[in-house]
């Protein structure tokens, strides 16, 4: 019985293999080659010495490494509340009994598999100033502006947020749906016999069934998050000047155009760990708040 | 229907697997077939849009001249070009041949991955004495060339024809009519505005980016400003002076903010002088081949004003590179720069890109003299000032942009800006 287990064990290898071997070269490989590069001065072509913690060191002194962490973070701690709120939003909408329902979840979801070049040119194009629909629309109903959308500061972040949030929010309120279809039915009919109301059952049976799922969306959201970078790029270029900014786009420019990996993967290392921090926070959360 | 949709995720696997199993060797995996008996030269090029094709086509008479050479033309994506290059040359398996600007040749000579040409150019005849000296001279380091420029793109400006005459302000000769000085300039701009009805602009320019920047650099050399840093490749001191600096970039301000004859924040001011909304735009020389192949845009190409005392223009080159390897295939080599000389000598044909070629005997000649709008500003290549030689270039670029924007945008101070811009590239270059 024992061997016959073992034997099964054996047959799965093949099939676990190649993406075994993948995930190896392109995932694990990577992060300690990173950590090897962030200990060096080391530029695309090779590696020129030993620096030890230098670059480390370099870090904490940075203006451009604080800025740049405070403009992703500044970007986190605006898109994420507003996408578990938008997400859970238009889930209960898209659940809802209506003729609608199919338009609701398509034209909700559909933003989600564009790429994010497609998204980023549609969105300079509709908001451009002079020429663009935004504008053009904001003056046909009378008012006399210009705003600069992507060249004003604070207009930027708008920008930047409201363009995320379109484009991202539909896989988020896809895991909120099907969480919302796993609620028993029996548990609104027992509560409806009770004599609650509608807002009961959505206070005391609904949001508490969709807490797990709740968690699972604000991780997932809070790690894309720190990661954003291409639409920044693209829309913005970080402009204006460094205004919007985000720590990946520095580690690029650092790395690629100041010619500097050692310090680039420093940097990238000082957000694995933020990241990794915030993953443990999250799933301690998790578990205490399941006991 | 879940059986067709297994089927369907089944050929969509087996396609990928025989797709990433395709067979590429014998060529640089673009499928292009070498003839026989012919050494191959496989050249990466970062030219897009209307630029590239004008390559193509010299390589294709290149190849079909002769028989002992074949050059496979690879284009690479811009946007990553130089990273592919410094890592594929530094690792063995760059091209045999190479084209890079002018600001990043320092980058290349001094991390030791492009080759002296001296002993090949000698070999197939590539006389230095034909080339432009002032264009030339970018790509000689320690008295060595290492690297053969193919052109000169300087940023200059285009006006309008049609719509500075409608304003009154064009010449019988076809020139526009303006003193070229700082308020001479201003004044031009102004009337245009002032004359010009309401949906036409004077000047269309970009409040962000590279080309506000090569202004910038154009009037603060045309102040007397030599450079931004200065000395050695890998370890250069900062060297801007802060008072013309802040002049130049005060001028440029001046254009968009007091005066008003530029609209701030165009998303595409390319397409607002294209669609003859503009009656004067600045951007590169390349502009002169798109402008050319629009219908009914009636319009001269020339100079930036210089009105500062000191004739000055902003202008980066494209050169073709040899990149190092321990184990260079020699014939390749050698075609590379029979390849490079080829190509040098037919610069009419790459001047129809808008660019100016790199040899004097090119501009001399009738072929070039014939083209339409190119001698309008053929002499800028005697005066352009090229960005400072120095491995940090594309560093320092990207910092100086960025700040300068937000002058632009109104966000902070010159004298702030400039803080900022010392205080950047001094902790950059310092590295």
């Amino acid at each position: 019985m024992i061997k016959k287990q073992w034997l099964q064990d054996l047959k799965a290898i093949p099939f676990l293999l190649p993406f075994f071997v993948a995930y190896m070269i392109f995932t694990i490989f990577p992060i300690f080659k990173g950590l090897e590069m962030s200990l060096y001065d080391w530029t695309l072509v090779r590696k020129i010495e030993f620096v030890g913690l230098e670059n480390y060191v370099n870090m904490f002194t940075d203006q451009h490494f604080w800025r740049t962490l405070w403009n992703t973070t500044f970007f986190v701690i605006l898109t994420t509340p507003t996408m578990v709120l938008l997400a859970l939003g238009l889930a209960l909408l898209s659940n809802l009994n209506t003729k609608l329902k199919i338009f609701f979840r398509g034209s909700f979801f559909i933003p989600s598999i564009l790429s994010v070049s497609v998204i980023s040119f549609l969105m300079i194009f509709m908001l451009q100033p002079y020429n663009g629909l935004v504008n053009n629309v904001i003056q046909m109903i009378g008012i006399d502006a210009e705003p600069k959308w992507m060249a004003d500061q604070g207009l930027a972040w708008v920008t930047i947020v409201v363009v995320t949030l379109w484009w991202t929010v539909g896989f988020n309120m896809i895991l909120f749906l099907a969480a919302l279809q796993d609620i028993p039915e029996s548990l609104y009919e027992a509560s409806e016999i009770d004599g609650a109301s509608r807002w009961d059952m959505f206070r005391y049976i609904t949001l508490p069934q969709l807490i797990p799922i709740g968690r699972v969306v604000l991780l997932l959201q809070i790690l894309a998050s720190y990661k954003v970078f291409a639409q920044i790029l693209l829309i913005t270029g970080g402009g204006p000047g460094g205004a919007t900014r985000p720590l990946i786009q520095y580690i690029y420019e650092v790395g690629f155009n100041q010619n500097n990996l050692g310090y680039a993967a420093t940097m990238s290392y000082a957000l694995f760990f933020i990241l990794l921090i915030l993953s443990i926070i999250q799933l301690k959360n998790q578990r205490s708040g399941e006991n | 229907m879940k059986k067709g949709f297994s089927a369907f995720i089944g050929v969509v696997f087996v396609a990928l697997i025989l797709a990433a199993c395709s067979d590429d060797s014998g060529s640089a995996g673009n499928g292009v077939e070498i003839p026989k008996g012919a050494t191959e030269v496989v050249m990466w090029n970062l030219f897009g849009g209307g630029d590239a094709e004008y390559m193509d086509e010299i390589v294709t008479e290149f190849n079909e001249s002769q028989e002992a050479y074949f050059v496979n033309n690879v284009q690479q994506e811009y946007d990553e070009y130089y990273t592919k290059l410094l890592t594929s040359v530094g690792s063995g398996k760059g091209p045999d041949l190479g084209i890079a600007h002018s600001h990043v040749l320092p980058e290349l000579v001094s991390q030791g991955l492009v080759t002296n040409i001296d002993d090949y150019a000698a070999d197939v005849g590539l006389n230095w004495d034909e080339f432009n000296q002032n264009v030339l001279d970018v790509t000689i380091y320690d008295g060595n060339n290492y690297a053969v420029p193919i052109d000169t793109h300087p940023e200059i400006m285009f006006i309008n024809n049609d719509l500075v005459d409608d304003a009154g302000l064009l010449n019988d000769d076809g020139t526009p009519n303006f003193e070229e000085t700082p308020e001479g300039f201003v004044e031009f701009l102004t009337s245009l505005k002032e004359t010009l009805p309401e949906d036409k602009m004077a000047f269309a320019f970009s409040s962000t980016g590279e080309d506000p920047y090569r202004i910038w650099w154009a009037l603060y050399n045309q102040m007397g400003g030599e450079h931004l840093v200065s000395g050695d490749l890998d370890n250069p001191t900062y060297a801007l002076d802060h008072e013309k600096a802040i002049a130049a970039a005060e001028y440029l301000y001046d254009l968009y903010h007091t005066h008003e004859v530029t609209p701030l924040d165009l998303a595409d001011f390319y397409s607002d002088f294209q669609s003859g909304n503009a009656a004067v735009m600045s951007t590169g020389v390349w502009a002169t081949g798109i402008w050319e192949t629009t219908d009914d845009l009636n319009f001269t190409p020339m100079p930036f004003p210089n009105m500062f005392g000191q004739e000055a223009a902003w202008a980066s080159s494209h050169t073709f590179v040899l990149p190092y390897y321990d184990d260079a295939d020699e014939e390749a080599q050698k075609g590379a720069v029979e390849f490079m000389k080829f190509a040098t000598d037919n610069g009419a044909d790459w001047a129809r890109a808008g660019h100016i070629p790199s040899k004097d005997t090119v501009l001399e000649s009738d072929e070039f003299k014939e083209m339409p709008y190119r001698s309008e500003y053929a002499e800028v290549a005697d005066y352009v000032k090229y960005v400072d030689r120095t491995v940090h270039a594309r560093g320092i670029q990207d910092i100086v942009v960025r700040n300068l924007d937000t002058y632009w945008a109104g966000d902070a101070t010159a004298e702030e800006v400039f803080a900022m811009i010392e205080q950047e590239v001094t902790d950059l270059i310092a590295e």
